[in-house]
C-alpha cells in the first residue's frame, strides 16, 4: 500500500451504510460518514451507542470478536477496507489504535514501543524510531533516562502517553483514540489533549469520547451517535451551538429524553 | 491482609487445626516410609538392578525407566497439548466442532489412568506392534498428561488480560505474533504449573503401565526407548506384594525415591514459575 498524496480537508476516511452486529444484537446502524484528512474528529453519544463500535470499523477490530459481522464499506485512500483481498493486518498498521482501557505490555518502555515496528519487520533505526514517538506523545523528557524502565512502573497518565507513542511509532496515518482520557485526573487528561492537539494536523485523528465538552475542546468535527444510528455530524460548533436535531440537543444540554 | 485468627473465629480455629494435621500426617507417613527404607537405602540401591534376593535388590533399571518415560511424556505431550490449547482458544472458530473437542478434553482429564492402560495396550502395545515396551508406556502415559496439560494450558491462557490481546492486535500484529509475544509470556507460568501436575499425575501412575505389561525383573537400566517397560511406581507395586518383609523395605525406599524425584521436580517448577513471574513485572 503506497502513502497517498491527497490535500488536506479530502476525506481520509469514507464510511458507507456501515452496519455492525455481535450475533443478534445491532451495534451501529446504516451510518456514513467521512472524516477528513488531517483534522480532529470526535464521536460523541452515550453510552452503548456504538462509539467504540465505529472506531473499531476503522481498524478492522471488530472482527477479533467472534459473531461479529460487519456490513456496508469503509473507504481507506481510495480502497475499501472490507475488500476481499485486504489483510486487516495490514490495515492496523496504517490505522493506529489506542484503546480505551490502557494495557501497557508487561515490558520495558522501549520494548513497549517498539513492538509495533518488530511486528511490521523494520529495519532501520529502532532507537530514532522510539526517540521521535516518545517525543511525539510528550514522554521522551520523562523516561528518556532509562528506557529498560517496566512500563508497569509508569503513572496512569505516562502509561496513556506511551500507549500512544506505541501507535505513533507505527507512523500511521490514522490515529484512533478510544476514550483517551476516562481514566485520568484533570491534569494528566489536559496533558493528553494538548499532545493530540500537537499531533493535528500530521495526523488524521478520530476520538470516541464520553465527554462532550472534550470534544468540543478538540474537535473540528463531531459526530453524535445514538442507540447504533448516526444522528448528526458537522462542524464541531455548528453541531454545538446549533443542533440540527432535538435528541442531539438533549444530549448536550444533559437534559433526559 | 493476613492476621492470625481470634478465639472468637471458630472457622479459622479449625482450618488451622486441619492444616497442622495435615501437616502431621504428611511428616508421620514419611518418617514411616524413611525408617523402613532406611534399612535397604544406600547407593548401590540407587545402581543395582531389582533381583529376586532383597538384599542385593536396588532400583537402577526402574528410576532410569522412570525418567525415560517422563522424558517421552514431555516431548509428546508438551506439544501437542500446549498446540491444543492455543488453537482451542486463539484460532479456532467458535463451532460445534471445537466445542466437542473442548468437552472431549476436558472429560478425558477425569477418566480412570487404568482405562488409559486399557487402551495403550490395545493400541500401542497390540496394534501398532511397539510391544510392552518403554516406548509404549511413554505414549500411554502422554495420552494421560495430554487432558490436564491442555485444560490447565487453556485456563493459563484464558487468563491472559484480553487488553493485552487486543493492544498487540491494534498495532499489526499477526496472529502468531500476539501468540508468541503477548499470550505466552503472560499465560506461562499457568502453562508450566499445568505442565507440573500433569507429570506428577504421570510419574506416579502404576496402573496404566501394568496393563501394559511391566518387566518387575531387570538386571540392567534401559539404553532406549524400545527396551521392555520398567519403571518406579510399577517397581514399587511389585515389591509392595511380595510377603516377604525385606521386599516391603525395598518398596518404602522406591517409594521415597519417587516421591523426592516428584518434589524435585515441582521445586524446579516452582522456581521457574516464580522467575518467570518476575520477569513479566
Amino acid at each position: 500500500m503506497n502513502r497517498p498524496a491527497a490535500p488536506a480537508d479530502a476525506p481520509v476516511l469514507t464510511a458507507e451504510r456501515l452496519g455492525v452486529r455481535f450475533g443478534r444484537h445491532i451495534a451501529l446502524r446504516d451510518v456514513s460518514l467521512s472524516i477528513p484528512r488531517g483534522r480532529i474528529v470526535s464521536i460523541i453519544g452515550p453510552s452503548g451507542c456504538g462509539k467504540t463500535t465505529l472506531l473499531r470499523c476503522f481498524s478492522r477490530m471488530n472482527e477479533l470478536v467472534s459473531g461479529a459481522r460487519t456490513s456496508g464499506t469503509v473507504h481507506f485512500a481510495g480502497m475499501d477496507l472490507y475488500g476481499p483481498d485486504i489483510d486487516p493486518v495490514e490495515v492496523r498498521r496504517r490505522i493506529g489504535m489506542v484503546f480505551q482501557k490502557t494495557t501497557p505490555f508487561p515490558k520495558s518502555v522501549f520494548d513497549n514501543i517498539a513492538f509495533g515496528p518488530r511486528a511490521s519487520g523494520f529495519a532501520g533505526d529502532l532507537q530514532g524510531l522510539v526517540e521521535e514517538a516518545l517525543t511525539d506523545a510528550g514522554l521522551w523528557s520523562e523516561v528518556a533516562d532509562d528506557l529498560d524502565t517496566p512500563a508497569l512502573e509508569l503513572s496512569a497518565g505516562q502509561k496513556q502517553r506511551l500507549c500512544i507513542a506505541r501507535t505513533l511509532a507505527l507512523k500511521p496515518d490514522v490515529l484512533l483514540l478510544d476514550e483517551p482520557t476516562s481514566a485520568l485526573d484533570p491534569e494528566a487528561t489536559a496533558r493528553i489533549e494538548s499532545i493530540i492537539r500537537a499531533l493535528s494536523p500530521r495526523y488524521t485523528i478520530v476520538i470516541a469520547t464520553y465527554n462532550r465538552w472534550q470534544a468540543a475542546r478538540l474537535s473540528d468535527m463531531t459526530a453524535f451517535l445514538d442507540r447504533g444510528e448516526l444522528l448528526e455530524y458537522g462542524l464541531t460548533e455548528t453541531l454545538f451551538t446549533n443542533p440540527r436535531e432535538a435528541r442531539t440537543e438533549s444530549y448536550l444540554t444533559g437534559r433526559t429524553q | 491482609m493476613t492476621r492470625p485468627p481470634s478465639r472468637r473465629d471458630p472457622v479459622g480455629t479449625a482450618c488451622r487445626v486441619a492444616a497442622i494435621a495435615l501437616l502431621v500426617v504428611f511428616l508421620v507417613f514419611t518418617a514411616y516410609l524413611g525408617y523402613t527404607a532406611s534399612q535397604v537405602v544406600n547407593i548401590d540401591f540407587l545402581r543395582e538392578a531389582s533381583s529376586g534376593v532383597a538384599v542385593s535388590a536396588g532400583i537402577g533399571p526402574a528410576l532410569a525407566g522412570t525418567i525415560w518415560l517422563l522424558l517421552l511424556t514431555a516431548v509428546l505431550a508438551l506439544p501437542i497439548g500446549i498446540g491444543t490449547a492455543i488453537y482451542l482458544e486463539e484460532y479456532a472458530p467458535r463451532t460445534r466442532v471445537t466445542a466437542v473437542i473442548e468437552s472431549v478434553a476436558a472429560n478425558l482429564a477425569g477418566i480412570p489412568s487404568v482405562i488409559y492402560g486399557i487402551v495403550g495396550l490395545a493400541l500401542f502395545v497390540r496394534a501398532l506392534g511397539m510391544g510392552p515396551s518403554i516406548l509404549a508406556g511413554g505414549c500411554t502415559l502422554a495420552v494421560l498428561a495430554l487432558p490436564v496439560v491442555i485444560v490447565s494450558s487453556r485456563t493459563a491462557i484464558r487468563g491472559v488480560p484480553e487488553g493485552l490481546r487486543l493492544a498487540a492486535y491494534g498495532l499489526g500484529a499477526t496472529r502468531w505474533q500476539v501468540v508468541r509475544n503477548q499470550i505466552l509470556p503472560a499465560a506461562g507460568p499457568g502453562i508450566l504449573a499445568g505442565c507440573c501436575a500433569a507429570f506428577t499425575r504421570t510419574a506416579g501412575a502404576a496402573a496404566p503401565l501394568l496393563v501394559l505389561g511391566t518387566a518387575t525383573f531387570m538386571s540392567f537400566a534401559p539404553q532406549t526407548p524400545a527396551h521392555p517397560l520398567t519403571s518406579l511406581p510399577t517397581q514399587i507395586f511389585a515389591w509392595a506384594t511380595r510377603s516377604q518383609e525385606e521386599f516391603a523395605a525395598l518398596a518404602a525406599g522406591a517409594a521415597l525415591l519417587l516421591l523426592l524425584l516428584l518434589l524435585a521436580m515441582n521445586l524446579v517448577g516452582a522456581l521457574v514459575v516464580r522467575r518467570l513471574n518476575g520477569a513479566s513485572r
